[in-house]
């Protein structure tokens, strides 16, 4: 049996989609079959982060409504031979998707693969509740900022109440918080909400902290899951991120305020003024 | 059209008592009365003009062999005031309000009395039909009251997240995590929160403005007890992020510390 994983955020624009691809990339990496499933019908992003747009054929809906079996519409990841993608369709709504037809998905794609990532939509109506109710384990992405955690805070109540774990009444889902987009010197400067705060309104487990980083930009708009890029230390931080998932024991890293310009300001900055 | 306002001649809301019940055991009002009387006499004015709750839950007898009339007037000649009856069988209630003695409802169900007995009574003789179940501590007419609310607690461990809402209904509410921002905690009773209280706390929700909010970390959006309610702006002078109880003093919250 596969594990589901969910990745969501109540919110918008946190970086779901960017953290579905990695992880999913990384997890993959390791040797375990994974695939990744965009349920943002109707938006469709996943298959450009991860760069196979123009392999597109069929969609999750095209799946659902029987209008093509499962694995003509999975795309093979050309980089990591383990990873795969089901796509989302951009000409339907969320209304296409189905709690049996994603049941008889997530059924039939846990046959032949250890990991199974739900690349959840923003907020909390049908499409973020299909993502998450078949979650065994849900990763929490949230930015440093209020709206964000309260969103998150929101998630993290309908997984313990709307998740079918929650309605069989059997463990519940195991929960992971990411922040993303975290910049010390900002946090420094209280601009951005400290990790400490965000932990303590959640109060669960820190999976990881993935620096604000323009490496991450870069990967999107080239479709390469940033994962890959070994060199950026957004993508080690997500490599951290999935080594500690699946059981290793990992230092946090990137915390820290970047001392550089601290001290050329005062060298300079307060000489002028 | 009058400029004059018109005089406000008075206010609904609801209030929430503590009532003396006699648990009748026999039908007869002769049986009853003298026994009572008797009792009482030694505790003169304890008594007195009090409202009184009839209990029929323990009264094996069909409701026509009750005279319900003939007990109010006894009790009244008794200076004590019937007020309503709990417990029965819908027919004995319908026999009760037929002699004015409309059927109450205990806050927090059933079985919500606490015993009582009256100050300096000699300990009562089982064997004597006394009405009031005796002997018990805490006298209700002297001095402060230690009385419990006869409320049940409702516990949660949890975080209370955004979006989630709890009522403890008829109880306290003890939450011994956080209750986040854009959570609401709602009690009939107190609300005690061990973590911090971010969100929305209401207190008393059935207008029991004895009703109290305790929190070790006070940093509610909003809070109210019986109906009176305040929301962070106009917390100014609340004791932020401190240990914090809030209570109603008339119809102006009072926070002090805890501890």
């Amino acid at each position: 049996m596969a594990q589901v994983i969910v990745v969501t955020s109540g919110k918008g624009g946190v970086g779901k989609t960017t953290t579905s691809a990695a992880f999913a990339t990384g997890l993959a990496q390791s040797g375990k079959k994974t695939v990744v499933i965009d349920f943002d019908v109707g938006l469709r992003n996943l298959d450009l982060i991860m760069g196979v747009e123009r392999r597109v054929v069929f969609d999750i809906v095209n799946v659902i409504q029987g209008e093509a079996r499962l694995n003509q519409a999975l795309i093979r990841d050309k980089r990591v031979d383990t990873l795969s993608i089901l796509p989302a369709s951009q000409t339907r709504d969320k209304d296409a998707l189905t709690k049996e037809g994603v049941s008889e998905i997530i059924e039939e794609l846990s046959k032949d693969h250890d990991y199974i990532v739900c690349d959840s939509p923003a907020g909390i109506e049908k499409g973020a509740l299909l993502a998450l109710y078949f979650a065994d384990q849900a990763v929490v992405v949230t930015n440093p900022e209020v709206s964000s955690v309260r969103d998150s805070d929101r998630i993290l109540g309908v997984l313990q109440s709307k998740s079918k774990r929650a309605e069989e009444k059997r463990d519940k889902v195991k929960e992971h918080l990411l922040v993303t987009r975290y910049d010390p010197n900002r946090v420094e400067r209280g601009e951005m909400l400290k990790l400490e705060d965000i932990r303590e309104i959640l109060a669960i487990p820190l999976l990881g902290v993935i620096p604000e980083n323009e490496s991450v930009l870069r990967a999107s708009n080239t479709g390469m899951p940033v994962i890959l890029d070994a060199e950026s230390v957004a993508g080690q931080a997500y490599k951290d991120a999935v080594g500690r998932f699946m059981g290793q024991e990992l230092p946090h890293r990137f915390l820290e305020p970047d001392r550089k310009p601290g001290l050329l300001r005062r060298l300079f900055g307060g000489r002028a003024a | 059209m009058s400029s004059q306002a018109l005089p406000e001649t008075f206010r609904l809301r609801a209030g929430n008592f503590n009532l003396l019940v006699l648990r009748l055991l026999d039908p007869r009002p002769d049986a009853v009365l003298p026994a009572l009387g008797d009792q009482f006499r030694r505790a003169p004015g304890f008594l007195r003009f009090a409202p009184i709750v009839i209990g029929l839950a323990d009264l094996e007898a069909a409701p026509e062999e009750v005279d319900f009339r003939g007990l109010v007037a006894g009790l009244r000649a008794l200076e004590i005031v019937p007020v309503g009856t709990t417990g029965g069988s819908p027919q004995m209630r319908q026999a009760a309000i037929a002699a004015g003695l409309p059927p109450l409802r205990a806050v927090g169900g059933r079985d919500s009395e606490t015993e009582v007995a009256a100050p300096g009574a000699a300990p009562a003789d089982p064997a004597a039909a006394a009405p009031m179940p005796a002997p018990a501590p805490p006298p209700v007419a002297a001095g402060p009251q230690f009385q419990g609310s006869g409320r049940n607690a409702m516990l949660v461990s949890e975080p209370v997240r955004s979006g989630q809402r709890i009522y403890a209904e008829g109880a306290d509410l003890i939450v011994t995590a956080t209750v986040n921002p854009g959570a609401e905690v709602i009690a009939d009773g107190n609300i005690h929160v061990y973590g911090a209280l971010r969100g929305r706390a209401i207190a008393g929700a059935q207008n029991d403005s004895e009703a109290r909010i305790f929190a070790m970390n006070f940093d509610p959006e909003l809070i109210a007890i019986a109906g009176y309610y305040a929301v962070r702006e106009g917390l100014g002078g609340a004791p932020i992020g401190r240990p914090v109880q809030v209570r109603l003093e008339g119809e102006e919250m009072r926070f002090g510390p805890l501890g």
